[in-house]
């Protein structure tokens, strides 16, 4: 039996102690980096190959030579190098090649100045319970942009559904120029109907310089183009003026003396570019509105580390804000968000072509010697950094970098914003009102009923409070939530009467009241003091209460309107919310006061008795012996009584997510809420998928809140060690 | 200064005269009372309104001016009850108040709402007609109204005008019918067709199994040839079943009543949705006082309706006392085994007390994080575990691989497991030692000290211990949203299905239905009576059973007299 509760013993408390282990062990993986590792290589048919595509899982890559001619490679099986065929409407010569990942898509450009949209589809099938995909492809009609005749050097293609737009650079007398075209589809049963030009635009003569790059956004509502100059044209479709304005004209390398733009990509959502210089130079660019103007426009936004030249190749990762870029030998994968290289080594070849796979687990990448290699790629949290949980990061369309939590969006291209530090924030904001009120109440309650009170009222207040902190936090949020947030709404005067008026009446009924002739004052024997003080405060209240509209109009009032929700915006800029910091801290009071005032009060009234009695014997009032002898004695006490109830503040939950509007901002404003990071968990994690990242991330909040608590406890348990080691030396 | 103020009189006590500080003192009093009269007030808000949502109120019918901009559904009459009244604020200089009122108006169906505000201005008329019944009906809340009459579906339009002599007689007995049918209905599909459900589902199971198993058994077919004779047994006895239950609801179309709304309109109801029924301005005293305890008995053992803002909450009061309970069997061993362990074997040295400081701040560890550790530890890992040895024929929908209400105890046994272990430590300790050293003396070994002598001194405090971790894990919610409670349950986790205790069930709990009432409620406004009647109940049970701890620790404190703090 010993044996049995030794094992036992230990055992549960090594499994208790484990909640933190198990909690760490949940973590760790976010801080890890991307793991890849070389899989099945194939040797294909010596090409001039222009385009690698692949599908869902990277079982069967495309591939496009300069010639046209498609093929897939079976990587899962041992089919080889199949050619497809999409069936072009004739033969064309092809000059450029334009591939969309997510929407399977191809654009083919020809000599004489036409070009076809080719879509890729991927079927799988069954054969003997193992899945065999194939891949068809179905060249659309060939339509003209810009000059006849003329062959197309570059070419870009946006499909945002009901308007597409395709821009090219057309080589004309030796010379570059910018078309574009908007497409239209008929519209039919069966989705896709036939595709004509609507409208066409010359750009070239608002351009400068020999356009080399083109970039098209998924909106199809913009044009870039890059010259050889190093400089970068955007342009806009204004759909009331049916044309292009250009925009702004920007130079990524700006600074950098003679670097040329050596690739430009988007980035998934296209709102961000990647750009690489002639130098091996990658910097990032996002649409933004600068303060104070009224434009999105493109700017400088992330830094990367130099590879160690232009970027050959480029692949996006349709999951989230990676991309894996290569220049000469240097393969590296880069997350645009957390500025934060992934991956990145030197492989035995040079990679000229690479594609990340939608599921974001394999990559591949083609040698100039044909050869196609396949990686396996294991990065389940690249969204998440040292920097993007705890740090400033530049997020995309914001105009400087914030702390940001915003983990889930509408659209597969939400870039995730993982910072805990609105949440920290937001946590240490509730703390501070409800400690702003609940500390004085505690306090002033522990001192009176361990000094001032007689004895036998100290055996109903104590169990009474400890009643008060057993009330359970989702009852004191629905009351807060549903009672008295309405209520306090339009009676913000009236509580601020209050903060200030019951302190100074009770100051006032004890000036006045020692002030009078002792046969009054031996009416209320010492000790019940508080008793008689009940109604005066409910008058006191009341009083306060009822003058809060007089206050109102006399101090609050907006164009004639006495409301202090309005007056609150005009005179502060800061929002007035129903659901605001001063609710939670009076609700979070309840859960907190018994709390403090327990402790405080056990250790003032364990003061040993010799202590006081010496004070009292030598003349001090019972005051001055409070004051002067007791509460230095036991302030250590007193000062874990306010650790621990900080620590229950920190870690409350549901009057937190029930009285406040949830929203993780940082501010200090009284009259607006905040989310904790407590009730952040409780919000986010029955929805966030298992072991991915937001799950992970919430498991670093709930590890933040046990550390916290946890630190300040011990300090407070170790203080009230001292303090008790103290008393017996006494 | 004169003798008499320097000192005071003969047989007055209290502070000297001109003791410095007099005033503070009274500052220091009002932080008492202040806190005081705050949970005074808050527990005396919840009891008032708790209690409140039972009374039956008189419906009053009220007419408002012509060119009111109160009309209801360009009704200048209609009627409800008084939910409240109260002093308008105006934001204008003058500041001039005006009384408004919050009519309860009903009949949601119609008028898409449930509250009205009247400024009291507006209202020229008011009276309140005996006539006026309020109907609880199944679907759409309460509806206020004047019975017109009694229509027969099947003949044809013979009806019973309310005017008649026996109608308030047939009506009551209507309901009863109804209500009795309504209960046949409900054992038939959820007792006897759930239990063939069961049966079936378990057959399907085995079926599968098998299929997995045989790749040639000969013996395969006879046992399948056997359970398509059971199934088919079971479906013959499903159809017979759901002809019965589709006979009774048919009948339960069988009359309707017709009434009229206070606003003018008329409707009508088949009698077989109407629950019940009273006249509000009927009533004399004792009807009201037994309409009171009608409704508490209805909230107490009735399952919720209409989105659980109508009916009873016994699924959320069953299922709070089973997790509970389940969690009591958890944490009480382990708890009394680890205080055991640290006070009476343990080497008391510098690991012991950090070990014993760490226990102790687990405590003040915000109970969220424990509901974390829950979802990744039992949940995901110990139930995804469970789930891929056990009842991999099941996968992937999750068994134990889910929240439910034996994850939700042991992550409620994991948060309270300190408290007890600090609280049996505390009781360990005052034993004293003089009985424990009479115990060796006789010969005793050590465990059997502990066993017949120090357990048994220690018993009240452990006692405490546990009902302070009950009262806290039955009081907590924050948590149990991660690992398993819901807003509604069709079962029970214990029933009369085998293996009749389902720990892999989800529940309903007190704490989160009021959570999920007051906030995921379609109407907040006409839910928030069932809400603060909940909150008095979760209240109620959480004060009982911290009164029950804090009496058994006063005695405690006055039978060993051991200064602990």
């Amino acid at each position: 039996m010993t044996r049995f509760i030794k094992v036992g013993g230990i055992g549960v408390i090594t499994l208790v102690l484990g909640i933190a282990v198990f909690i760490l062990w949940q973590i760790l993986p976010l801080f890890r980096g991307a793991r890849v590792e070389a899989g099945a290589e194939r040797a294909l048919e010596v090409a001039d190959y222009r385009i690698l595509g692949v599908d869902e899982y990277a079982d069967l890559p495309l591939l496009v030579d300069a010639k046209g001619r498609l093929s897939v490679v079976d990587l899962a099986g041992d089919r080889g190098q199949i050619e497809i065929d999409p069936e072009f409407e004739d033969d064309a010569n092809f000059t450029a090649f334009a591939y969309h990942p997510a929407r399977q898509d191809l654009v083919c450009a020809t000599d004489d100045g036409r070009f076809s949209i080719v879509k890729i589809e991927y079927e799988s099938e069954f054969v003997d319970d193992v899945r065999v995909l194939n891949a068809a492809a179905e060249a659309g009609d060939f339509h003209e942009i810009g000059q006849k005749g003329s062959p197309i050097r570059r070419i870009a293609y946006g499909d945002a559904d009901d308007v597409k737009l395709v821009a090219a650079l057309q080589e004309v007398d030796g010379k570059m120029e910018l078309h574009a075209a908007m497409l239209e589809q008929a519209s039919s049963l069966f989705g896709g109907g036939e595709i004509s030009v609507a409208d066409s635009f010359n750009l070239t003569g608002k351009t400068a310089g020999n356009l080399t790059a083109l970039l098209v956004d998924g909106g199809a509502a913009s044009v870039l183009a890059a010259s050889d100059a190093g400089e970068v044209f955007y342009f806009y479709y204004d759909e009331d003026e049916e044309d292009f304005e250009l925009r702004q004209t920007f130079r990524p390398f700006e600074g950098a003396e003679g670097v040329k733009i050596a690739s430009m990509d988007f980035l998934l959502g296209d709102v961000t570019i990647v750009f690489t210089g002639s130098g091996g130079e990658n910097r990032l660019f996002s649409l933004f509105i600068p303060e104070g103007g009224d434009l999105r426009l493109w700017g400088r936004t992330k830094d990367f580390p130099d590879l160690p030249a232009g970027a050959a190749c480029y692949s996006r990762s349709l999951r989230n804000k990676s991309f894996l870029i290569a220049a000469g030998k240097t393969v590296s994968l880069r997350h645009a968000t957390t500025e934060k290289v992934r991956w990145q080594e030197n492989l035995d070849f040079e990679p000229v072509l690479a594609r990340l796979n939608s599921k974001y687990n394999r990559m591949v990448l083609l040698d100039g010697q044909g050869r196609l290699r396949v990686f396996s790629l294991d990065d389940p949290h690249p969204e998440s950094s040292f920097k993007a949980l705890f740090g400033k990061l530049w997020y995309e369309g914001s105009d400087r970098p914030t702390y940001a939590w915003q983990s889930t969006g509408g659209s597969d291209e939400f870039e995730p914003k993982l910072s805990m530090v609105p949440l920290i924030a937001g946590t240490l904001k509730g703390t501070f009102y409800a400690m702003l009120f609940a500390f004085p109440i505690a306090l002033l309650a522990a001192i009176y009923t361990s000094q001032f009170a007689a004895p036998r009222f100290r055996t109903t207040i104590k169990p009474t409070m400890e009643i008060m902190a057993s009330l359970p936090s989702v009852v004191l949020g629905f009351l807060a939530a549903l009672w008295l947030a309405p209520l306090i709404e339009d009676r913000v005067p009236s509580i601020l009467l209050m903060a200030v008026g019951l302190p100074l009446l009770s100051m006032a009924v004890g000036f006045g009241w020692a002030r009078m002739p002792i046969r009054w004052r031996a009416l209320i024997p010492a000790g019940s003091e508080f008793l008689c003080f009940i109604p005066i405060l409910f008058v006191g209240m009341w009083a306060c209460w009822e003058a809060g509209p007089a206050l109102e109009r006399a101090l609050f009032t907006v164009d004639g309107t006495a409301d202090f929700r309005l007056w609150w915006p005009d005179a502060t800029g800061a929002d007035f919310q129903q659901r605001n910091s001063l609710v939670v801290g009076f609700m979070m009071g309840f859960a907190v006061i018994p709390i403090i005032f327990t402790i405080a009060e056990d250790s003032l009234s364990s003061v040993p008795g010799a202590l006081r009695g010496a004070s009292l014997a030598l003349g001090a009032s019972r005051w001055q012996t409070a004051i002067r002898v007791i509460v230095p004695t036991a302030s250590a006490g007193i000062f874990s009584a306010v650790m621990i109830g900080l620590g229950r503040a920190v870690g409350e939950t549901m009057i937190v997510v029930m009285a406040t509007g949830n929203t993780p901002i940082m501010e200090w404003n009284v009259f607006s809420g905040m989310r904790t990071l407590s009730a952040n968990i409780a919000v986010e994690l029955p929805e966030a998928p298992v072991h991915g990242t937001l799950y992970r991330t919430l498991f670093l909040g709930a590890m933040v809140l046990f550390l916290l608590t946890f630190a300040v406890n011990t300090v407070a348990e170790i203080l009230r060690h001292r303090l008790r080691e103290k008393y017996k030396t006494v | 200064m004169n003798a008499a103020r320097k000192s005071n009189p003969p047989g007055v006590f209290g502070p000297p005269v001109k003791a410095a500080g007099e005033a503070w003192v009274w500052l220091t009093s009002m932080g008492l009372a202040v806190g005081l009269i705050m949970i005074v007030f808050l527990l005396g808000l919840v009891v008032i309104k708790g209690v409140e949502a039972f009374w039956p109120r008189r419906v009053v019918q009220i007419t408002v001016k012509d060119d009111s901009s109160f009309k209801l559904i360009d009704a200048v009459t209609y009627g409800g009850e008084v939910a409240l009244r109260r002093e308008k604020r105006s934001h204008d200089r003058t500041g001039q108040p005006a009384a408004e009122r919050q009519l309860y108006v009903g009949n949601r169906d119609v008028y898409g709402l449930s509250f009205k505000f009247i400024d009291e201005a507006d209202i020229v008329s008011e009276e309140q007609p005996a006539e006026i019944v309020k109907i609880e009906r199944i679907d759409g809340g309460p509806a206020i109204g004047i019975p017109l009459r009694i229509e027969s579906a099947a003949e044809g339009g013979k009806a019973l005008s309310a005017t008649d002599a026996g109608f308030a007689a047939e009506f009551e007995r209507l309901v009863d019918e109804v209500n009795e049918r309504r209960e046949a209905i409900r054992h038939i599909e959820q007792k006897d067709i759930g239990h063939i459900n069961a049966k079936l589902e378990r057959l399907a199971r085995r079926e599968r199994t098998l299929e997995k198993k045989a790749s040639g058994g000969v013996s395969a077919d006879a046992k399948r040839t056997e359970i398509e004779a059971a199934r088919a047994d079971l479906q013959a006895r499903y159809e017979t079943l759901a002809a019965e239950a589709r006979k009774l609801r048919e009948a339960q179309e069988g009359q309707k009543l017709v009434y009229q709304l206070l606003s003018g309109q008329e409707r009508a109801i088949a009698v077989g949705d109407i629950i019940h029924f009273h006249h509000p301005n009927r009533l004399s005293g004792m009807e009201r006082l037994g309409l009171f305890l009608r409704n508490v008995w209805v909230f107490l053992s009735e399952e919720p309706r209409n989105a659980n803002t109508e009916g009873g909450i016994f699924p959320a009061i069953f299922g709070t006392f089973a997790m509970t309970l389940l969690m009591s069997i958890a944490v009480m061993p382990i708890g009394v085994m680890a205080a055991i362990y640290l006070r009476e074997y343990a080497v008391q040295g510098a690991v012991v007390r950090a070990v014993r400081i760490a226990v102790n701040n687990l405590a003040g560890v915000p109970s969220i994080v424990f509901g974390v550790f829950g979802l990744g530890f039992f949940v995901y890992f110990m139930g995804g575990s469970i789930d891929s040895l056990f009842f991999n024929d099941r996968l992937p929908t999750p068994t134990f691989g889910t929240g439910g209400i034996f994850w939700a105890s042991l992550t409620l046994a994991v948060m309270t497991v300190p408290v007890v272990i600090v609280a049996t430590e505390e009781a360990l300790a005052s034993v004293s030692r003089g009985v424990r050293e009479g115990s060796l003396a006789c010969g005793a070994s050590k465990w059997q000290t502990i066993q017949r002598v120090v357990l048994p001194a220690a018993a009240p405090g452990i006692l405490t211990g546990l009902i302070l971790a009950m009262a806290r894990g039955a009081g907590e919610v924050a948590p149990l949203m991660l690992v398993g409670v819901v807003k509604h349950v069709p079962d029970l986790p214990i029933d009369g299905t085998f293996p009749f205790v389902h720990l892999d069930q989800k529940f309903m709990h007190l704490g989160f239905h009021i959570y999920d009432l007051g906030f995921q409620s379609p109407d907040a406004e006409a839910a928030k009576p069932m809400v603060f009647a909940t909150t008095l109940l979760l209240i109620g049970l959480v004060v009982a059973l911290n009164l029950g701890a804090i009496i058994i620790r006063e005695r405690l404190r006055r039978k060993y007299a051991t200064g602990a703090f």
